[in-house]
C-alpha cells in the first residue's frame, strides 16, 4: 500500500514537472461566490451573483480550431478543493462558471481526471468560449 | 407578467417551507427551501436533485376584458435518485414524498395571493403589493420517466394573472 501512495505521488510529482516544463502557465477558474445572506434578489433573478477567481497553476492550454483543452495539475485542484470545502474535483468544475484564460472566459464542457496508481495527477478540462 | 411569475415562486417556497422544513438545498453555500426557478440560477449541465425546477413556457393573452387576462404556464420538474444510505432503492418512496408535497402546495386553499412586485428588492427596497391577485389551476402530474437509477416527473400548473398598467 505504501509502494502505491508512494508511486502515485511520484506521478503527481512528475504531471507537475511536465506541465511546468511545458508553459506551466496560470489560469483563473472563476467561482460564483456565497449569496448575500437575505439577499432574495437572486433568487428572482433581480441580482447577479458575486465572482471570485481563484488561481490554478501549473497549467497547460491547447486550442485547436474546434476544441480547447486545459491540462492542469491535480495537486492545484486539490488544493482548492480542500479550500473552498468542495466536495470533489468533480464539484469544483461543475460549480465553477467558467475558466479565464487571457481574459477570455471559457465554459467547463467536460472533465476527466487522469490517474495513476489510483491518485489523480492531472485533469484534461474541455473547454469552449462562452 | 414578470410580477405574476414571481409572486408564484414566492408563495411556493413559503409554503414549502412552511410545510416540509427538511426539504432544503444548498445553492452556492446557501440554504433555502427545494425550490427554484431556472432562468433565475446559473446554468448547470445536471439538474439538482430532489427539488421543484420551475420553468416558465407559453402565455396566452386574452385582451377582451378590461384588463388583459394573462394566462402563463409554469412547468415543475423534479427528480431523485434515492438517498446513498439506501443504496437508492427509496426512490420511488422520495419521488411519492415529492409529488405529495407539490400537490400539497400548489393546491392549497387559497389558490391566489394578491401579486406582488418585487423589483424593488434589487435596491434594497420592500417588495409592494399590488390591485390584483394571482391565481391557479391545480397541479397536472405527468409521466414518470426514468433514466439508469433516477426517477423523474414533470408537473404543470396554468398561472393565471390580469397585466395591469405599466406592469411588466
Amino acid at each position: 500500500m505504501a509502494d502505491l501512495l508512494q508511486q502515485g505521488e511520484a506521478a503527481l510529482r512528475q504531471a507537475d514537472a511536465l506541465l511546468r516544463a511545458n508553459g506551466g502557465r496560470a489560469v483563473l477558474l472563476r467561482m460564483p461566490a456565497p449569496p448575500a445572506s437575505g439577499n432574495e434578489g437572486e433568487a428572482l433573478g433581480l441580482a447577479t451573483p458575486q465572482f471570485q477567481e481563484v488561481e490554478l497553476t501549473p497549467a497547460v492550454f491547447r486550442k485547436a480550431n474546434s476544441t480547447a483543452t486545459l491540462l492542469v495539475s491535480a495537486s492545484a485542484v486539490k488544493a482548492i478543493v480542500g479550500s473552498l470545502a468542495f466536495d470533489s474535483a468533480a464539484v469544483l468544475f461543475a460549480t465553477a462558471a467558467g475558466i479565464d484564460i487571457d481574459g477570455v472566459i471559457y465554459t467547463v464542457d467536460s472533465v476527466v481526471s487522469e490517474q495513476a496508481m489510483g491518485t489523480a495527477y492531472c485533469y484534461s478540462v474541455k473547454l469552449r468560449p462562452s | 407578467m414578470q410580477n405574476a411569475k414571481d409572486t408564484f415562486y414566492e408563495v411556493m417556497k413559503s409554503r414549502l417551507a412552511a410545510l416540509d422544513p427538511d426539504r432544503t438545498i444548498v445553492v452556492r453555500g446557501a440554504t433555502r427551501p427545494a425550490i427554484l426557478v431556472e432562468a433565475n440560477e446559473l446554468a448547470l449541465e445536471d439538474p439538482l436533485p430532489d427539488c421543484f425546477r420551475l420553468r416558465w413556457l407559453g402565455v396566452t393573452v386574452d385582451a377582451q376584458s378590461a384588463l388583459p387576462l394573462v394566462t402563463q404556464r409554469c412547468e415543475i420538474a423534479y427528480e431523485t435518485a434515492g438517498t446513498a444510505i439506501n443504496s437508492g432503492m427509496d426512490r420511488g418512496r422520495i419521488l411519492s414524498a415529492l409529488d405529495a408535497d407539490l400537490a400539497q402546495i400548489v393546491n392549497a386553499a387559497p389558490q391566489s395571493a394578491v401579486k406582488t412586485n418585487y423589483a424593488g428588492l434589487a435596491f434594497g427596497q420592500p417588495a409592494v403589493a399590488m390591485k390584483t391577485n394571482v391565481w391557479w389551476s391545480d397541479v397536472a402530474f405527468g409521466a414518470v420517466t426514468q433514466s439508469g437509477a433516477t426517477l423523474a416527473r414533470t408537473a404543470t400548473v396554468d398561472v393565471m394573472s390580469y397585466q395591469e398598467a405599466g406592469e411588466l
